[in-house]
């Protein structure tokens, strides 16, 4: 669960919402009913605590995030992320802004809709729509940036 | 790449990241530690309770079965009155039990053996002189200018069920002879009382989301219709409620005494917060309470110093303020409704001065569902309360 902590909040925030997440898991162990697997159950504990955490936070960036990044467009190709590694990817998405960020996260990386990213964030689907949008560009933009980096 | 490839590799590829997690497991171990103190400390609280009940209930069978005692009286015994028969006057040696009443101190039990050895002089048919107060080596006589038979009244140390017939015992003293020498500091008099008091917190709580404002108002409290604020899915904390107050208590009859006064109580909680669709975590909540409690008590056990007893009531509070602090920010919501709650307890009070006593008073407080805003009080109704105060004779 750390990897999904540190790719909402980054790798310092991350142990603390860790700690935080396996005490609820304790809590409510109780209340899993064995619908569904339990890593998923437990998926769900995390991914709420990260918002939480999130939203303390970054409440009033939102808008910033959202206005500041730029629209990009252009492919990629396999071969670029084949050669970035894991923990290099997962430190670009954790450098997302939030409010992308968590879009990007709960749509492209923990399955949920537009309207179930849209509900959790307070925010319109559409509006969710965008920011996955522009979290994917900003992101394959880093990738470039890094494999060039590397090349 | 096409945007769903994108999508479908970075996912695959973090979906098998695994990486270990620095100091987590410490920080785990730590809290679960400090929860544990917690539930022992509520384990404690509620055996504590049992404990002082189930004293009680002891007591009070003990009190039922015990023999009653007709005097309880003190270590000096009037013994015997020698008397007899004559038509002359009679002279009465008080002195040697004016001097023992004298060496305790108590002057006025010097006055109270004057009157009872004129009453039982009465009795007897016998005048009877009284003058000698003041401890003597001699015991003081009436002077007689003819030979006369004597009254005399003398302090020993005798049993007083050993008498004889013809003689006096201090059975035969006015019944509130010994009773009116015992300082009395407690018995049927108004008491003012100023008190504080701790709750357990025994509750986290698991605070289960609700799309809906959470004070639903209910028939007996109704809160603000609009909130701009919602309790969210975590877990709450909830600090120990505290309370100040002045009580004043009177007798109504026997053993039975009557309460009321005026209470404040201050109660925070932390939790997270929707405030105006934003979510804050970790946000906290205050509110100040006023109240007015109402009670009965009864003195089970009641000595001079000391007293047990137990006690049932209630209390109705309205919360004068309410103010949640998320961020840097903070908002004020009124409450409406009341808080209405049912309490019983035990008691022991200690008088240390003659007019200043010493009361703790642990209970179990049960808080109605009255639709105020989230606290320890919705979240855990039934408390264990420790009260613990001054209390003042009036």
């Amino acid at each position: 669960m750390y990897p999904v902590c540190v790719r909402y909040l980054g790798r310092e925030d991350a142990k603390d919402v860790l700690q935080d997440g396996f005490l609820t898991v304790f809590d409510k162990i109780g209340t899993y009913k064995g619908e569904g697997s339990f890593e998923g159950w437990m998926r769900k504990i995390f991914v709420n605590a990260c918002l939480m955490r999130i939203r303390k936070g970054d409440v009033l960036r939102y808008s910033e995030d959202i206005s500041e990044s730029p629209e990009l467009g252009g492919t990629m190709d396999y071969g670029v992320m084949e050669q970035i590694g894991t923990k290099e990817i997962l430190d670009l998405v954790a450098q997302l802004p939030p409010g992308l960020r968590s879009a990007f996260n709960l749509f492209v990386l923990d399955g949920y809709s537009h309207a179930e990213v849209g509900e959790l964030l307070g925010i319109t689907e559409q509006s969710s729509r965008s920011q996955v949008s522009r979290a994917r560009s900003l992101l394959q933009e880093k990738i470039k940036k890094l494999y060039n980096g590397t090349k | 790449m096409e945007r769903n490839d994108f999508d479908k590799m970075l996912r695959d590829r973090l979906e098998r990241v695994t990486e270990p997690a620095p100091d987590v497991w410490e920080g785990i171990d730590r809290e679960l530690t400090r929860r544990h103190r917690r539930i022992l400390f509520r384990r404690f609280s509620i055996g504590a309770v049992a404990a002082a009940a189930s004293l009680a209930v002891a007591l009070l069978v003990y009190r039922d079965l015990r023999p009653e005692r007709h005097v309880e009286a003190p270590v000096t015994t009037v013994a015997e009155v020698q008397q007899e028969s004559s038509s002359e006057p009679a002279a009465v040696e008080i002195a040697p039990i004016a001097e023992q009443i004298s060496r305790l101190g108590e002057d006025r039990l010097v006055a109270q053996a004057k009157t009872a050895h004129a009453a039982m002089a009465d009795q007897s048919g016998t005048p009877i002189s009284a003058e000698p107060v003041q401890p003597s080596e001699e015991p003081v006589k009436e002077p007689a200018a003819e030979p006369a038979e004597e009254t005399v009244v003398s302090v020993e140390p005798a049993n007083p069920v050993e008498n004889e017939d013809g003689k006096l015992s201090m059975e035969d003293l006015p019944e509130d002879f010994w009773r009116e020498d015992v300082p009395d500091t407690k018995a049927h008099t108004s008491t003012i009382s100023i008190l504080s008091n701790l709750t357990t917190v025994a509750s986290d709580g698991d605070l289960i989301y609700r799309a809906s404002p959470m004070h639903s108002s209910s028939q007996s409290g109704s809160r603000q219709a609009t909130s701009l604020v919602e309790p969210v899915s975590g877990t709450p904390k909830f600090f120990s409620p505290f309370s100040l107050g002045l009580q004043i208590e009177f007798p109504l009859a026997g053993s039975v005494y009557a309460s009321t006064g005026l209470t404040y109580s201050y109660l925070v909680s932390q939790y997270d917060m929707l405030v105006d669709k934003q979510l804050f975590e970790g946000s906290y909540n205050q509110l100040h309470y006023l109240g007015v409690p109402l009670s009965l008590s009864w003195h089970f056990v009641e000595s001079p110093s000391f007293a047990l007893y137990a006690s049932a009531g209630g209390a109705v509070e309205k919360c004068i303020y309410q103010r949640y602090v998320f961020g840097s920010n903070t908002l004020h919501e009124k409450v409406g409704g009341l808080q209405w709650s049912a309490r019983i307890g035990l008691g022991a009070e200690y008088w240390m001065a003659p007019r200043l006593g010493l009361y703790f008073d642990p209970s179990l407080v049960y808080f109605f569902d009255n639709g105020q805003p989230l606290s320890i009080r919705t979240q855990q109704p039934l408390q264990a309360r420790f009260e613990i105060g001054l209390r003042f004779k009036l």
